[in-house]
Order: structure tokens, then sequence, then C-alpha cells
């Protein structure tokens, strides 16, 4: 288990924002622009932290938490879900995927900053 | 259908009764006379009587039937008083004045129930009487014709009657085929003109024979009695309305076949009869009536077939018309359901099309905010973060409308807290009613709780709180009342712009918008109160708004308590 947190987003300028925010905390930060691409560096870093947006094509954001709690070795990895979706079902369908927190976009940047240490600190334990 | 019970007929066919059976019982003479005509006379004036207590709108047939039956009575008079008078009488003159009044009655109750229209039912009175015709000339005029040692006069009389019979038989069956079915007054008319008629034709087989007293006399005196009876039964005001069956059914029944059979095969049954007892047979009458019988049946017969072709083609054509109408439904629900999933499809394409810029410039915006900026360089950050929010809360309105018209507004109720959930959306809410220096009070005690989906009461509360810190000018004051009294009920009142009695009946419809907030360009959709109004109502609750004293509003949110 390493102190990587692990963002993917297919949109550049989201994933510029989230990774710029948790840059500032002093989160070694790896980032990802598709499912695949995530899926590879989650294995390869294992990260206390990753943030997943739901929307990606290719493998998406739930796809790649079931991934993840499918590996015995990603097992202490806390996911963080991001969507644009508002749909109660979404929601449900993220938290039966395993998913430790779930955050809606439009986020305000603090907000996500915040949940993020909340699984952090809960991951090294 | 008409009831039955009555109690003046009831009395009148039980008294009536007892006197026939009276009559009788009492020896031949004076005596049985009186009683005979006394039945006669009070027939008669019953059937005036009747005629008085129901009102009928057209009283003509029924003056006609009273004078008739009177002739008829008259007529028994002098014929016990001269006792068996030579024929031509007196009482003949009466006897055979009293039948074409009763015909023309019949007729005119034919008419007033629009009788004469229904060809069809005609043609098989005019059948059924084309029968009854060539019985009553071959065993009864012909006899007469035929009387060895008549007078001329005494002959013509003597065949006046049985003409009679045929005119009053042919009203009869005319009357029969039109009339109201069924009702009392129908078939106690019916019943007493059948009695008179076979007691009219067992005298007129052997007149000679005849003796007052005889048996035939119960088939008239029951026909003066069936004859008041259905004047004074209520139900004979339903004779003379149109009868409302329906127009274009074809009406077949096997009591038609069987009465167009057997006029059919009445010449024949004659030939039979007359060559059984010995007798030459009448052939012209017997051939006059087979060709005008056959004749009428045949035309009765293509006017059944032409209605059935006419019906089976207006079916032909009904059920094209729905097949067609079928088609068009497909169509368009093939339609509907296609435009259905447009708006599905624009409402995700929305959903997260213009969020993720939203995400964009609120989360740089924000970023840009925690970094040292120049005084008028924060400003416009902070108007561009307020516009974006103002943006964002537009969206997830319509997305909300959009959702709420397609009726997946989904709820996830759990046991909520009201004053819990007040009191959070209160804090929500703090920061912008400071900044307009507003007093923000919630007044509550004790739990209220409801059964609610978490989420979209906070959005309740939370449109109602933002309504009032947004249309109270500075200063104002917002107090937020939570109570349990029977329901879960919320008041959320402001001292602001408020609005007229008017007014307040249209706040929760979409985009609708007060002119007070037009003119004083607050900013808005029209849309937040009709969100509010919608989630109180998918939790069975209401919502309702009202102008407060000394200005200013109050909405006030019920909803159901949990148990």
């Amino acid at each position: 288990m390493s102190d990587i947190v692990l963002v993917a987003d297919d949109d550049d300028d989201i994933l510029l924002l989230v990774t710029t925010r948790l840059t500032r905390d002093g989160y070694d930060i790896v980032s990802a622009r598709n499912g695949v691409e995530a899926l590879a560096l989650a294995q390869e870093h294992r990260p206390r932290v990753a943030v997943l947006d739901v929307g990606m094509p290719g493998l998406d954001g739930i796809e790649v938490l079931a991934a993840i709690r499918a590996d015995a070795e990603l097992k202490r990895t806390r996911v963080l879900l991001l969507t644009a979706k508002a749909q109660e079902s979404d929601v449900r369908r993220g938290y039966e995927a395993g998913a430790d927190a779930y955050v809606k976009k439009p986020f305000s940047p603090a907000e996500l900053a915040d949940r993020v240490r909340d699984l952090y600190e809960l991951g090294g334990g | 259908m008409s009831s039955w019970r009555d109690k003046p007929t009831e009395l009148l066919l039980a008294s009536g009764g007892v006197l026939v059976v009276v009559y009788f019982l009492v020896p031949r003479g004076n005596a049985q006379s009186v009683i005979y005509d006394v039945i006669g006379v009070t027939s008669a004036v019953l059937i005036a009587v009747g005629m008085r207590r129901n009102a009928p709108s057209l009283r003509a047939p029924w003056l006609l039937f009273a004078l008739g039956n009177l002739f008829f009575a008259v007529a028994d008079i002098i014929f016990n008083i001269i006792v068996n008078p030579p024929v031509p009488s007196v009482a003949d003159a009466f006897y055979l004045a009293g039948y074409p009044l009763l015909v023309l009655a019949l007729l005119l109750l034919l008419f007033a129930a629009g009788g004469h229209r229904r060809i069809a039912a005609l043609g098989d009175a005019a059948i059924v009487t084309s029968g009854f015709v060539l019985l009553q000339w071959v065993f009864v005029l012909d006899g007469i014709i035929d009387m060895p040692g008549l007078g001329a006069g005494e002959r013509a009389v003597t065949a006046a009657y049985p003409l009679m019979d045929i005119v009053l038989l042919a009203g009869l069956a005319g009357f029969f085929v039109t009339a109201a079915w069924r009702t009392p007054a129908f078939l106690l008319l019916v019943t007493s003109i059948v009695f008179l008629l076979i007691a009219d034709e067992a005298y007129g087989v052997g007149p000679n024979s005849y003796r007052s007293g005889d048996w035939v006399d119960a088939g008239w005196l029951l026909s003066y009695l069936l004859w008041a009876a259905t004047a004074l039964h209520p139900s004979m005001r339903e004779l003379s309305s149109p009868a409302h069956r329906p127009q274009r059914r074809l009406n077949v029944g096997s009591g038609r076949i069987a009465m167009l059979m057997g006029a059919l095969l009445a010449p024949a049954a004659v030939l039979l009869i007359q060559s059984l007892r010995g007798v030459g047979a009448p052939v012209a009458a017997v051939v006059a009536a087979s060709a005008v019988i056959s004749v009428m049946v045949v035309l009765r017969l293509v006017g059944i077939l032409r209605a059935l072709e006419r019906i089976r083609t207006r079916e032909r054509l009904a059920r094209a018309d729905s097949e067609q109408a079928q088609r068009l439904l497909e169509a368009q629900n093939v339609r509907l359901l296609e435009a259905d999933r447009m708006k599905d499809e624009f409402v995700a394409l929305i959903s997260h099309d213009l969020r993720t810029p939203l995400t964009s410039i609120m989360g740089y915006v924000e970023l840009s905010l925690d970094e040292k900026l120049g005084d008028d360089a924060r400003s416009f950050l902070e108007v561009v973060s307020r516009s974006s929010n103002r943006l964002l809360r537009l969206v997830d309105d319509l997305l909300f409308v959009a959702r709420l018209q397609s009726g997946r507004l989904d709820l996830t109720p759990s046991r909520l807290d009201l004053n819990e959930v007040a009191r959070q959306a209160a804090e929500e809410a703090r920061g912008r009613a400071d900044a307009k220096d507003l007093e923000l009070v919630v007044d509550a005690n004790g739990p209220v709780p409801v059964d609610a989906d978490r989420g979209r009461v906070f959005q309740l509360l939370d449109n109602l709180i933002s309504n009032a810190v947004k249309f109270t000018p500075d200063g104002g004051t917002i107090e937020i009342r939570v109570r349990a009294n029977g329901d879960a009920c919320l008041e959320v009142c402001d001292t602001g712009i408020g609005f007229t009695a008017a007014e307040a009946a249209r706040v929760f419809e979409r985009f609708y918008r007060t002119d007070r907030a037009v003119e004083r360009q607050v900013p808005g959709t029209g849309l937040g109160l009709f969100i509010a109004a919608a989630i109180a109502d998918a939790h069975g609750g209401r919502i309702s708004a009202h102008p407060r004293e000394g200005g200013g509003a109050v909405f006030k949110v019920e909803l159901p308590l949990a148990k």
C-alpha cells in the first residue's frame, strides 16, 4: 500500500482541477484519462485512495471500481466516485459496487479535498 | 317498465270480477240485465274518470274509448229493453257506431307513438289482418250473404258486424306491433279488445241461437272491465308517448316468423277445413287472399334481407373505421414513445454536458479565489461564482421538472425529524441571510417525525427559505416554525415584498412570477415554488401561501406525521 492518490477523469480540465487541488494538500498523485489506464495504474501503484470519474469511455468508473474490489492486493484502496449524473439510482449503483464515497459534479474542490482526506486517513489504517 | 301495483285499478278489477261472477249466478231476467248494463255504463264512465286521473298528453283517444264503450252500453240497454229486437234495430245503430270510434282511438294512439313510421311492423299487422279477413269471409260473411230469407237491410246490418270486427282487428294489430310494449295499460287494452273480438266471433258464428246470459257475455263483460282498468292505470300515459325502441334493429323473433307462417298457411287451412266439412272450396276468396298474403310476406322478407344487408354494410364500414383508428393510434403511440425517448436523451444530455463545464468553471473559480488576487479580480470572480451557482440551480430545477413530468420522481423515504432538517436548511441559508442583515429564527421544540425523502424535503425547505431571503429587504426577519399538531406543520414567515391574495393562488404554478417580483427584478425562474409544491404533493402533503398581515408572506407546509 503506497501513499499515492490515483485520479482518473476523461475531461482534461477536471483532471487538472482535481490534481491541482490535491497537490496543494501534499498528496502524491498519479492521473489517468480513461478506465483502462486507471486500472493499470491502480495495479501498478496500489494507491491509498482512488478518485474515479463514473462517465469514462471504455471502462467506466464503476467497472474500474469492480476490478479494484476483485483484486486482493487492492482491497485496502479507498474509492471515491465522481459523477455528473444526479439520479439516485446511479448513487445506489455506485455504493452497491463498493464505493467508499460519492461526489456529484459540479463539486467544490475544497469539499472534494475534505472527502479525500477522510478516505486517506481511513486507508492508512 | 311500469309497475303493476295501483290501488284503484286493483279495486276495480276485484269488484268488477265479483260482479261478473254474480252476473252468471243470478237467474236470467231483469236483475241480470241490470248488472250487465251497470258494468257497461260504469266502464264508459270510468274511462273518462281514468282520463281525468292520469291526465295523458293526448286526451282524444280516451274520450273516443269512453264514447265507444258508452255506445255499446246504450245499445246493450236498448237490446235488453226490447228483448232480442229484430235486425236492424236502434241497438244495431249504436253497436255499429261504437266500433269506428274505438278504431279511430287506436289509430290516434298509434300515430302519437310514431307507429306509422314503422313500416315493417305495420306490414306484419297487414299480413295478419289479411289472414283474418279470409277466415272472416269464408266462415262468417259468406254464410250471411248466402243466408236464405233475409231482407236486404237485415243482411247488410248482420254483415256489418264481422266487417267491424275486421276493422277493429286491423286497428288492434297495428296498435299491437307499435305501442309501448309490456306496460300494464298496453296489456290490459290488448286483452280487452281480444275478449271483445272473441265474444263477437262466438256470437257471429251463430247469432240466432244467442240469448242474454249466455257464456258469450263473459267476453263482452270482461272487455268492459279491462277497458276501464286500462284507462285507470297510470301507465296509460305511456301509450301515447313515442316508443323508445331502437330504430335500426332488425326485429325478426320467432313470434314474427310464426305469425307470417300462419298467415301464409291460412288459405291452405281454409281449403282443408272446407273440404273436411264437405263444403265447396271458396276458390275466389282463397286465391285472392293467397295472392295478397304471399305478396306481402315476400315483400316483408325482402325488407328483412335488405335490412340485414344494410346492417352488414354498416358493420363492415365500422370495422374498417376502427381498424384505421387502431393503426393511427399505434403510429401515434410509436411517435410518442420516440418523443419520450428523445426527451430522456435530452435530459441526460443536459445533465452531463452542462454539469461538466460547470464543474470546471466553479472549481477553477474556487481555486482562483484561494490565490492572492487584486480587489477587482476578486470581486469579478465572486460574480462569476454567484452566476455559476445560479446557473447550476436552474439546471437542477429544469432537470427536476423534466423528471417530474415523465413521472420519474423517485423518493427514498426514511424516518426524519422535520425539526432537524429545518435547522439544517436554515444554517445553509445563514450566510446569505447575514449578508442582507436578516434575522433568521428557527422556532421549534421537540422532534417532529416524518417518513420522507431527506434530500427532497431539504430541497423543499431550502426553496422556501431561499425565497424568503431573496424577497425580504435588508434588515427584515425570517421565522421558521415547526409544529406537530395532527400533521407535521412547517411555516416560513418573512417580512418581504409579499404578494396579493389573488397571486397567492398562483404562486405554485410553473414559471409563474408575481408582478412585484418582476418589477423589482428579483432574480428567479418561477420554478422554485412549483418544485416545492410537487415535493409536498409527492409525500402526500400540502403546501399553501398566504399574505402576511403587515406585509410579507407565510408559506405553510403540512406533511403526514410518522406514526
